[in-house]
């Protein structure tokens, strides 16, 4: 049963990440100026569907932060306090510490210091709603306030509780306020109940005869039936209700749990919920219009009408609520899913299908290659790879998500960046709805961070500057992602200064990353941003220039089996994009053939390949070798070597080397032959295998063997110790 | 046969909570996402009790429960309201609407089943 919640609960969360991109998408337009009705409602739902769960969770601090939250969201939304830029911009911190509320109650992150932003909730509050007292929430001390929120009180504190909940007429006659059962029980009369239903109490699907069950349920009985209004059949509206009952009650049972019995009776009828003192006093009392007017004998209130309540109004503030943290009795296993439009699947079955389709893919191309145009059209191959192709576009398409998920943190990310450097930054997103696949999404949050980061540190100048080249002064940043073919490009441009060449290839000098002498293309010069150890920050910021940022985007990126490329205009900013594949389980990929054997090398790492001529690779020790290329020398491994198949492999000349790209630059990787580029379907081999350094998965081609698929980053990496982890990014 | 009730939220973890709770105590659940979705699986479902969270996209509570009511085999339906929402004009509104009832969220599992058999034993 737990493992059921748990499960409902991981759902809540992951509701309350999608309440949290609608809510900061809601602000941001309104902060934009777009105040609609709509985008007003659209923040306030989501805000309120976190609060209503976050409740039944039992996170008290989410409920209490999301409720206070809504109050000043219920009033904009109401019209009573206008989305100025002040509130927007208050609701917006809001919105910060909310998501870190979130975050608190997954456990993941410590629970927020959210005093200040309270603090500023109630101002508007107090301040914005020009009708409204700003009682409600303000002028109460923290204990009572919590009891407003809801009742996240200790159990104790009950009495406190109930009073600052006269926020309803109570129907019922709260003769007894202790709500500790009768410390001497015996000493007390019973409870004795007059229920005289109103003439619709039948409309609308009441029943007052279920509430009269209940409280026989409860240890009640009727104690009479009053049917004096009951009148002649023929006159009688079998949708009126004409009876009244007077039960009685145990004098154990708290008088709330009576009371709530009663809590959907229709509004008009009478309630009385009384102690049978002496058993002569039949005299029964009406109810007053509050708790506060309760046990005075003989103060009767005949036309009770407008006193009774049929809503609950008692429920809120009583000790339950803190029970509230979801407890269902354990005795039923049965964990059912809701019946929707949607359906949650786990994962992992995801993948196995996933898994399953590739190896239809497969077969469909091994039957393809073994049998003749002619044979294949008798047994309606094409057909047959036509609905197979679309199976696996489908079952694909169930693992996309919108990239909004990837995008959603930049805008508080901008914020915060905005706050430390004092710079003003707008962003423009578009394409948020284009959908990845979801290991790709979780995988772009790090380098996406570090292009923003990156864009505002370096990229963005400061307000006077910008005013000075006569730039307006908040700079833009543009978020993009759109699909082209079988690969996304997320997109960062920045209108800022665009990369200094000059500085960025003195500083690469400086750095050894390249010769003094270098000759480098304006582009190789701006791909100098992505090589390991770079920073040009001229003080190391707390933000970017670490030398870690653009580096790891890189080998993020590239891990994914994407590339980065960057361009920059000088003066008009800069441009990076993230080219990433649709799916992590199908490698675009090299076949390669070494020793008889086939290997996939994984294309985006390809940057050329060679037919070497005689002499143009030369040993430089009795281990290494280099290809010489237009001038420039770049080692040369042999793949053979490096999987130990020993031996004299081919001559040089006879053999192809394949350029590489990877986090050590330009490699060359000899092989025999190159066989064929095509789309393969990555198995993980971690699962039946140990890591083996150097291969990232295998795949079965169209003739049914089985080719490995090479990890470039890790066959080329120089130390042998170096971690396996890499090995994942072609497997996952 | 148990009863049939048809729980209307779009929070998913909600509709699943009220299921667990509810189909743990017997009664039978099916679930809808919106007001618009919610009137549809009236039709389909004709449950025993219909029950509606306020605040939902493209049709929220108060609009189902006044279009439940307007179909003659709903009218005597019981229906109630959950909500974190506990205002007075919240619940007026509600009920004259046509709600039979109002439950403020966060509920208890117990909480709830007598709630619901007080309108549909």
């Amino acid at each position: 049963m737990s493992d059921e919640l748990d499960e409902i609960q991981a759902i809540f969360f992951e509701e309350c990440a999608e309440g949290l991109v609608t809510a900061e998408q809601g602000l941001s337009a309104m902060a934009g100026g777009d105040v609609s009705a709509d985008v007003i409602a659209g923040v306030f739902r989501a805000v309120h569907s976190i609060k209503g769960g976050a409740g039944a969770f039992g996170h008290a601090a989410l409920t209490a932060f999301s409720h206070r939250f809504e109050n000043v969201l219920d009033e904009v939304r109401a019209g009573r306090i206008a989305p100025t830029p002040g509130v927007t911009a208050v609701m917006l911190t809001a919105f910060d510490i909310l998501s870190d509320h979130v975050e608190a109650s997954k456990g993941t992150a410590p629970a927020p210091a959210d005093a200040a932003a309270l603090a500023a909730l109630d101002e508007v509050l107090a301040t914005g709603g020009a009708g409204t007292p700003a009682a409600p929430v303000a002028a109460a001390t923290p204990v009572i306030e919590a009891a407003d929120d809801f009742g996240f009180t200790p159990v104790t504190a009950v009495i406190d509780d109930l009073d600052p909940f006269g926020f309803e007429p109570i129907g019922v006659m709260l003769e007894d306020l202790d709500p500790q059962p009768a410390e001497a029980p015996s000493e007390v009369a019973g409870w004795t109940v007059r229920f005289a239903p109103s003439r619709s109490a039948l409309a609308n699907g009441g029943e007052p005869l279920l509430v009269v069950r209940e409280v026989e349920h409860l240890g009640g009985s009727v104690v009479d039936i009053d049917c004096s209004a009951l009148p002649p059949l023929r006159d009688l509206d079998p949708e009126e209700s004409y009876m009244v009952w007077t039960l009685s009650a145990p004098a154990t049972l708290p008088q709330a749990d009576i009371a709530e019995c009663f809590d959907f009776v229709s509004p008009d009828s009478i309630i009385e919920i009384t102690r049978a003192e002496p058993p002569a006093d039949t005299d029964l009392e009406l109810a007053p219009s509050s708790a506060a007017a309760a046990p005075d004998p003989g103060h009767a209130a005949p036309e009770p009408t407008s006193a009774t309540t049929a809503f609950s109004p008692n429920r809120a503030p009583e000790p339950e609520v803190l029970a509230l943290a979801v407890v269902p009795k354990s005795d039923t296993p049965r964990a059912a899913e809701p019946a929707a439009q949607t359906i949650r699947v786990d994962l992992t079955k995801l993948d196995m299908l996933l898994n399953l389709v590739g190896e239809l893919v497969i077969r469909n191309s091994i039957l393809t290659d073994r049998l003749s145009p002619k044979e294949q059209q008798r047994v309606e191959l094409p057909e047959l790879a036509r609905l197979t192709r679309e199976i696996q576009d489908n079952v694909m398409s169930l693992r996309a998500q919108p990239i909004k998920q990837a995008f959603s943190r930049v805008p508080r990310m901008l914020r915060d960046l905005s706050v430390e450097t004092g710079k003003l930054v707008l962003l423009e997103t578009t394409g948020e709805s284009t959908e990845v696949d979801k290991g790709v999404i979780e995988k772009i949050g790090d380098p996406l961070t570090h292009m923003i980061r990156n864009a505002v540190d370096h990229g963005i100048e400061s307000p006077d500057d910008r005013a000075a080249v006569g730039k307006p002064r908040e700079g833009t940043i543009r978020l993009s992602a759109e699909q082209k073919s079988a690969r996304i490009f997320v997109r960062v441009s920045d209108d800022g200064r665009g990369i200094d060449r000059a500085r960025v290839r003195a500083k690469a000098v400086e750095k050894g990353i390249i010769p003094a002498d270098a000759v480098l293309s304006n582009e190789e010069i701006d791909q100098l941003i992505c090589a390991p150890g770079f920073s040009t920050a001229e003080s190391i910021s707390n933000i970017s220039g670490r030398g870690v940022g653009m580096d790891v985007v890189r080998s993020n990126v590239e891990a994914l089996g994407g590339r980065v490329e960057i361009s920059s205009v000088p003066g008009q900013g800069t441009t990076f994009t993230m080219i990433l594949p649709l799916t992590l389980a199908i490698l675009d990929g090299m076949v390669v053939r070494l020793a008889g054997q086939r290997y996939v090398l994984p294309l985006a790492t390809v940057v050329e390949s060679v037919k070497p001529e005689p002499g143009q690779v030369r040993p430089m020790s009795r281990t290494t070798e280099v290809i010489e290329l237009r001038g420039n020398y770049l080692p040369v491994r042999r793949l053979g070597d490096l999987f130990g198949f020993g031996g004299k492999g081919r001559a040089p000349e006879d053999s192809l080397v394949i350029i590489v790209e990877s986090e050590a630059g330009h490699v060359g990787l000899m092989v025999d032959t190159i066989e064929d580029r095509r789309e393969v379907v990555i198995k993980s081999l971690d699962q039946n295998l140990h890591p083996i350094r150097g291969l990232g998965g295998a795949t079965i081609l169209g003739d049914g063997s089985i080719a490995l698929i090479l990890d470039v980053e890790a066959l080329v990496g120089s130390s042998a110790s170096a971690p396996q982890h890499s090995l994942k990014g072609l497997a996952a | 046969m148990s009863k049939l009730i048809l729980t209307v939220d779009d929070s998913a973890s909600m509709r699943m909570l009220l299921k667990t709770s509810l189909s743990q105590q017997g009664f039978r659940i099916e679930g809808a996402t919106d007001g618009v979705h919610g009137l549809e699986r009236m039709h389909e479902v004709n449950p025993d009790l219909l029950i509606t969270d306020i605040n939902m996209p493209r049709m929220d509570g108060f609009e189902l429960i006044e279009a439940v009511r307007a179909l003659p085999q709903f009218r005597g339906t019981p229906i109630l309201v959950l909500s974190t929402e506990f205002s007075d004009d919240k619940k007026a509104r509600a009920r004259s609407a046509g709600a039979t009832g109002w439950i403020t969220k966060p509920f208890e599992a117990t909480k709830l089943g007598a709630a619901v058999r007080r309108v549909c034993p």
